[in-house]
């Protein structure tokens, strides 16, 4: 080792043993298959998205007279602009699918059972944060879909009663679509949703490093030997490897599918044909099903019932004294989300 | 030697091993625990206060007003014929002639406006209704709810009243503030 090597040596004194050994939590032999991995990869988007989400609002005017020509000037002018903008739309669009995934694996392994209720509420917790992250952020380009979204769900805040006026006008700053608005979603997208996020993710780590992995037994792995490997630099490789292939991932998106930008907002006209992003499609046929309060409260409904789902079915396991039902519930839950996704997309 | 009454101040309880002593104390920490920590909700209660009033927007920015506003006057507009208003607060509304009484009730004036989520509804002449392209809503020329969540919760369009002076027509619309 040179003399730099020393000199950090004894400001620093860590080597690989001991950063194993403070990170040395067993991680569960499943999790050698990146496939398992899912929980990680939101973790690894959001950092792009907040690298990206600074490095374009360098550039990005939050006011209604400056923030559609700030993103065109972002995608046609700025120097790679284009893909950074990309990257930032595409980390969102795979950050919220990782996220769902990664819940449904929760989920159909039974993981969010005692003692991890609580790690299960957070999720749900940064299941929404990571929604209104992606609802905020689309808002922001001042294109019809982001002035015409934004109409929208300020109204159906407006259905909720009793508080549902005062969060409408707390939200859009006046009582409908003005030039306070933009500003307090800039704030929200960039400022409050994301501090929220890495308080949340926080927890979730520290809670899952204090109860552990669930661990899961596959038929074709031995029952004899180890159960576990390191985390440093077994798991961490796993970790880097996911990275690189989602960056990969990333630019190829990005390249071949770079974000456009559509017809500038106008409060007087909406457009003929109007569809939210791809992971709203099924709120959106729900509204489309049903009046609007029920549709709004029915909705808030089957969040509450997602949340407080671990403490359901240990209620409904004690009464029945069958284990699977929560299987029956989610593969229903499933083909309703993936069907009514599919209907409004392809109609 | 000492008297009994020495005594008992002898072994009053400085070190706290008495348990009136430990009752005592324990009780004035419980007690100005109990305090404090309402200061504390009080103190960040009223700054929360202050917060929300900093977020919802101040009654000036709002738009409450309502004026009379000239809309047209009365031979430029057919029986059949239908035109749209635009008031200075941004409300859109379709006004239609219906007939040729010279009055106010020969006209229908209809907001654009969905009263389901607010999105703006269009005239469609090849289906003889107005159409919400948000979540499918769709409205008779009268401005009923024929399809779509709106006749599900019955809400029709939103109407404006109008009134005809000296054969001018009058719309009453909300007016915006200049100061």
């Amino acid at each position: 080792m040179g003399v730099i090597g020393n000199w950090f040596k004894e400001r620093l004194p860590l080597s690989g043993v001991d950063l194993a050994e403070l990170t040395n939590e067993p991680v569960p032999n499943h999790m050698r298959r990146w496939w398992w991995c899912l929980g990680g990869t939101p973790a690894y988007l959001f950092v792009v998205q907040i690298i990206t989400g600074i490095l374009l609002a360098m550039y990005y005017q939050p006011s209604p007279e400056t923030a559609f020509e700030s993103i065109e000037r972002i995608t046609n002018e700025v120097s790679f602009g284009w893909y950074i903008r990309s990257v930032h739309k595409w980390a969102a669009t795979l950050m919220i699918a990782a996220v769902v995934l990664h819940q449904m694996r929760i989920y159909f392994t039974a993981a969010y059972r005692k003692p991890r209720e609580i790690n299960w509420m957070i999720g749900m917790c940064l299941l929404l944060c990571t929604l209104l992250l992606g609802f905020t952020g689309y808002s922001l380009v001042f294109e019809q879909l982001s002035y015409w979204g934004v109409t929208v769900a300020s109204n159906i805040c407006d259905t909720v009663p009793v508080v549902g006026g005062t969060i409408k006008q707390m939200l859009l700053g006046g009582e409908s679509y003005n030039e306070n608005t933009i500003p307090r979603f800039f704030i929200l997208h960039a400022a409050v949703l994301p501090t929220l996020m890495v308080i949340l993710i926080g927890l979730h780590i520290a809670i899952l490093r204090l109860q552990g992995i669930s661990e899961l037994q596959f038929e074709d792995e031995p029952e004899a030997g180890p159960k576990h490997f390191d985390f440093f630099p077994d798991h961490l490789y796993t970790e880097l490897i996911v990275g690189l292939v989602l960056m990969i991932l990333l630019s190829v998106l990005a390249t071949l599918y770079p974000a456009g930008i559509g017809t500038h907002a106008d409060p007087l006209t909406t457009p003929e044909h109007i569809k939210p992003e791809w992971f709203f499609y099924p709120s959106f046929l729900w509204l489309k099903w049903f009046p609007g309060t029920f549709a709004v409260l029915s909705s808030g409904f089957i969040v509450f019932v997602m949340f407080v789902w671990p403490f359901i079915d240990a209620m409904i396991v004690k009464v029945t004294k069958y284990k699977d039902f929560y299987v029956w519930v989610g593969i229903a839950g499933v083909f309703m989300l993936v069907g009514m996704t599919l209907w409004e997309a392809l109609h | 030697m000492t008297t009994e009454a020495e005594k008992k101040t002898v072994s009053c309880p400085v070190d706290g091993n008495n348990s009136d002593g430990k009752d005592r104390r324990s009780f004035i920490a419980r007690f100005s625990g109990l305090w404090m920590g309402l200061g504390l909700a009080s103190g960040y209660g009223f700054f929360a206060t202050i917060i929300a009033r900093f977020l919802y927007p101040s009654s000036q920015s709002s738009s409450k007003n309502k004026s009379w506003q000239f809309v047209t006057d009365l031979g430029s507009i057919q029986q059949g014929d239908s035109l749209t208003f635009i008031s200075p607060a941004g409300d859109k509304a379709v006004i239609t002639r219906m007939n040729m009484k010279g009055d106010e009730t020969d006209f229908i004036a209809l907001s654009s406006v969905c009263p389901h989520l607010g999105c703006q509804v269009h005239w469609e002449s090849n289906n003889n209704r107005f159409f919400c392209p948000c979540h499918g809503g769709a409205f008779d020329p009268k401005g009923e709810p024929t399809a779509g969540p709106p006749k599900a919760a019955g809400q029709s369009l939103p109407k404006f009243t109008l009134k005809v002076e000296n054969d001018l027509l009058y719309i009453q619309a909300k007016t915006k503030s200049l100061v």
